[in-house]
C-alpha cells in the first residue's frame, strides 16, 4: 500500500539545514492501522506530509499503491491527494466561512462528483461521524471533538483507500480524544488504511501495529498484536 | 468543478469588504461609461464639418471711420484688389462667421403668420460669390445672380425675396418631400415676408457648434452697406498663409479705417471646440484615474483575502485542490462581486445620464452601452484579481499542517 525506500527530506533555511528524514524506510500494508510516535521535531509530520504528497522529497522512492509518486507533478499530486488519501489535522482544519455541509463538499468538488452524488455522501458521512443534524452550522458553533468529527467526515466522504491523521485527538480531552479513536477504529474496520501520528502513548497502544520516529528514521516498530500475543 | 455556491455563501459572511468594493466598482462603472459616452459624442461633434473649405479660408474685418469713409465703395474696391491677389479663389463681405461662435439667426416658417412656429436658422449675407467662396454645393435650384443682390442698411429690416438654405434646413422645413423639391417653394420670414427656395445647398453650419439647429442655415442675397464690414477669403490650397498677409497689407493701405481680426477657419474651429476638447481630456483623465484607484481596490481587497485566508488555501489543496482551482476561486469570488457591482452600476449609469441629459442637455445614452460597460468592468476585475490569485497559488499545502 504504502512503501516508502531511504527517503530523505532536508529543509534549507539561509541558516540551517535540517534533515528531517534521513533514509526513512517503511512498509505499511492494506488495511493497516499504524500509530507513529516519536519525540517532538523527529520528523513525523514531515513523514506524513511526505506520505500524503503535501511535500516533496529529497531522495529515495515512494510508492503508494503501486505508483512511483516521485515524478510526479503539482496538478497529478492534488489529484492523488484527491482521490486516495484523507486528510485529518489537529487542529480541525475546517474552513470557517462554510458550514459542515459545504466543508465536507470541499474535496468532493475537487473530485468532480455531481451534485446528487455529493450530497449523498456528504449525508452519509456526517451520518457516520454523527453530526448529519448539524449540517447548516458553522464549524465556530461547535465544540473541539465535535469539529474534529466533521474533519473526520470530511476526510472520508471521498472513501479513500488511505486515512492520515496528524495529532487527530491532540487538541482534544481524554473523553473526547477516546471517541475520536474508536471512530477512527471503526473506520479502519471497514478497511480504510489509518496512519496516525500521536503523543499519547495510551491511544498508540490501541493501533495493530506501532512506529517509533527518531531523528529523522524509523528506530523501532512494534507490532502490538504480536506483542500482546508474546505477553499473554 | 464551479463552486458558486459555496463561494457566494462565504462571501455572504464576509460582506462589508466585498460590498464595498461593489459599489466602488459600480460608481466606476456609472462615470466610466457616461465620460465616455460624453466624450464619443464630443470627438463626433468635433469631426462634423462645417461646410466650409477650412484649410483654405480665413476672413478678415474692417472698421471704417472718417467722414469721407464711403462703405460702398470701399467694399466693392476692396473685393477687387482682394480677387486680383494670386492666390485667392474667391472673396466675399459676410456678416458672421460659420462655427465662429458669433452671428444672426432669424427663423423661417411655412405658413405666413405670428400665430404658426418657425424654424430657427443661421443667416449668412452674400452675393453671387457666396457659394464658391464658402466652398458650398448646390444640390438642387440655382446659385444667386448679380442682379439678386442688393444693398442693405444699417436700418433695414425687410428681407430679399430669394433665399437658398440648407438641405438640414429644407428638411426640417417640408419633412414630407424630398429636399429638392422644396425649391420654389415660399416660406416666411418675420413672420410674414415671403422669400422664395431658389436653391438647396449640402451642408453649412451655423455659428454655434452647441446649437441643436446647427445644421440650419440660409444665405440671404445681400451686401451691407456698413463701415465696419468682414470678408470672407477663399484662396488656392497651401496659400492661405501668404494670402492672409498680403490681403492684411492690402487693406492697412486705406488709412481711414482699422484691420483687425484676421482668423483662419482652422483657428476658429480649434476655438469654438476648445471646450469639447478640453472635456474630452478631463474626462480621460477621470476614466484613467478611477481605473486605476478601483484596479486597486481590487488588488488590495483580494491580496487582503488572500493573506487572510492562506490557512484555508493550504487546507483547499491538502483536499485536493489543484492550483488551477485556487485561481479559479478567486476568479469567480471576483466576478461576484463585480457581477453585483455592474448590477448596481447599471442602475446608477443609467441614473447619471438621465442626470446629465436634464442638466447637461446631452443626448440620452445608446442602451448597448450599458452592457458593455458591464463587460468591461467585469474585465477589469478579472484582470485585477489575477495578480493575486496567481500569489495564492504558491501557498504550501503543507501549511494545513505545519501552522495551528
Ligand atoms: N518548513 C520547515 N522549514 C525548516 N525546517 C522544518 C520545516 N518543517 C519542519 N522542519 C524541521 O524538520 C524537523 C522535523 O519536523 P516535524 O514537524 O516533522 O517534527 P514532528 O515530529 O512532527 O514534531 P512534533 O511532534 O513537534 O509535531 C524539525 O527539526 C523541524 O524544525
Ligand atoms: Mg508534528
Amino acid at each position: 500500500m504504502l512503501t516508502m525506500t531511504n527517503v530523505k527530506k532536508v529543509f534549507r533555511t539561509d541558516l540551517v539545514e535540517t534533515h528531517a528524514l534521513r533514509d526513512f524506510n517503511l512498509q505499511v500494508n492494506e488495511g493497516e492501522f499504524v500509530a507513529v510516535t516519536g519525540p517532538s521535531g523527529s520528523g513525523k509530520t514531515t513523514f506524513l506530509n511526505i506520505a500524503g504528497m503535501l511535500e516533496t522529497f529529497n531522495g529515495g522512492s515512494y510508492v503508494l499503491d503501486g505508483q512511483d509518486v516521485s515524478h510526479l507533478n503539482d496538478n497529478q499530486r492534488s489529484k492523488l491527494r484527491n482521490e486516495k488519501i484523507g486528510f485529518i489535522f489537529q487542529s480541525y482544519n475546517l474552513i470557517p466561512d462554510l458550514n459542515l455541509f459545504d466543508n465536507v463538499d470541499v474535496p468532493l468538488r475537487y473530485r468532480g462528483f455531481d451534485a446528487k452524488e455529493r450530497k449523498q455522501r456528504i449525508e452519509e458521512s456526517l451520518e457516520t461521524v454523527g453530526l448529519a443534524n448539524r449540517m447548516k452550522h458553522l464549524p465556530s458553533q461547535l465544540s473541539g471533538g465535535q469539529q474534529q468529527r466533521v474533519a473526520i467526515a470530511r476526510a472520508l466522504a471521498g472513501k479513500p483507500r488511505f486515512l492520515l491523521a496528524d495529532e487527530p485527538t491532540g487538541n482534544l480531552d481524554s473523553a473526547m480524544a477516546q471517541s475520536v479513536m474508536e471512530l477512527l477504529q471503526s473506520i479502519n474496520q471497514s478497511g480504510t488504511t489509518i496512519v496516525m501520528v500521536t503523543h499519547d502513548p495510551q491511544l498508540a497502544q490501541q493501533a495493530a501495529r506501532n512506529i517509533y520516529v527518531k531523528d529523522g528514521q524509523v528506530s523501532e516498530v512494534h507490532d502490538v498484536l504480536k506483542m500482546h500475543v508474546a505477553n499473554a | 468543478m464551479l463552486e458558486l455556491g459555496p463561494i457566494f455563501r462565504a462571501l455572504l459572511r464576509n460582506k462589508v469588504g466585498a460590498l464595498l468594493i461593489a459599489v466602488q466598482i459600480a460608481f466606476t462603472m456609472a462615470i466610466i461609461v457616461n465620460s465616455v459616452f460624453i466624450i464619443y459624442e464630443r470627438s463626433q461633434e468635433t469631426k462634423r464639418p462645417s461646410g466650409l473649405d477650412e484649410a483654405n479660408s480665413f476672413f478678415i474685418s474692417s472698421s471704417g471711420f472718417g467722414e469721407n469713409f464711403g462703405a460702398k465703395a470701399t467694399i466693392e474696391k476692396d473685393l477687387t484688389d482682394i480677387r486680383a491677389i494670386s492666390g485667392v479663389v474667391s472673396a466675399i463681405q459676410i456678416n458672421a462667421i460659420p462655427v465662429s461662435g458669433g452671428g444672426w439667426s432669424m427663423s423661417l416658417q411655412t405658413e405666413p403668420g405670428a400665430e404658426h412656429d418657425g424654424v430657427g436658422t443661421a443667416v449668412y449675407m452674400v452675393n453671387e460669390n457666396g457659394l464658391d467662396a464658402l466652398g458650398l454645393e448646390l444640390l438642387a435650384g440655382e446659385n444667386f445672380v448679380a442682379s439678386d443682390i442688393r444693398w442693405r442698411q444699417n436700418s433695414e429690416s425687410t428681407w430679399p425675396d430669394k433665399v437658398i438654405v440648407t438641405k438640414a434646413m429644407a428638411e426640417r422645413l417640408f419633412p414630407d418631400i424630398d429636399y429638392g423639391q422644396s425649391v420654389g417653394k415660399t416660406v416666411y420670414i418675420n413672420d410674414n415676408e415671403p422669400m422664395i427656395i431658389v436653391g438647396i445647398i449640402d451642408k453649412l453650419q451655423a455659428p454655434w457648434v452647441g446649437w441643436n439647429n446647427v445644421e440650419n442655415s440660409m444665405l440671404s442675397p445681400e451686401h451691407q452697406e456698413t463701415d465696419s464690414v468682414r470678408y470672407f477669403i477663399r484662396t488656392a490650397p497651401g496659400q492661405r498663409d501668404s494670402t492672409m498677409k498680403q490681403v492684411e497689407e492690402l487693406l492697412a493701405k486705406n488709412k481711414e479705417r482699422v484691420v483687425d481680426g484676421m482668423r483662419s477657419i482652422e483657428y476658429v474651429r480649434e476655438r469654438s471646440y476648445r471646450g469639447h476638447t478640453a472635456m474630452i481630456k478631463i474626462l480621460t483623465t477621470v476614466i484613467i484615474t478611477l481605473t486605476i484607484v478601483t484596479s486597486l481596490g481590487i488588488v488590495g481587497l483580494a491580496s487582503f483575502s488572500v493573506n487572510r485566508r492562506k490557512k484555508q488555501i493550504g487546507i483547499r489543496r491538502a483536499l485536493g485542490a489543484r492550483k488551477i482551482d485556487v485561481i479559479k476561486y478567486f476568479m469567480l469570488e471576483n466576478l461576484m462581486i463585480s457581477g453585483v457591482g455592474v448590477l448596481l452600476g447599471a442602475g446608477l449609469t443609467i441614473a447619471l445620464n438621465m442626470l446629465l441629459v436634464k442638466a447637461l442637455s446631452i443626448t440620452p445614452m445608446d442602451w448597448f452601452y450599458i452592457p458593455i460597460g458591464m463587460i468591461v468592468l467585469c474585465l477589469i476585475g478579472q484582470l485585477a484579481v489575477y495578480g493575486p490569485a496567481k500569489k495564492a497559488t504558491g501557498i504550501a499545502p503543507a501549511i494545513a499542517t505545519r501552522t495551528v
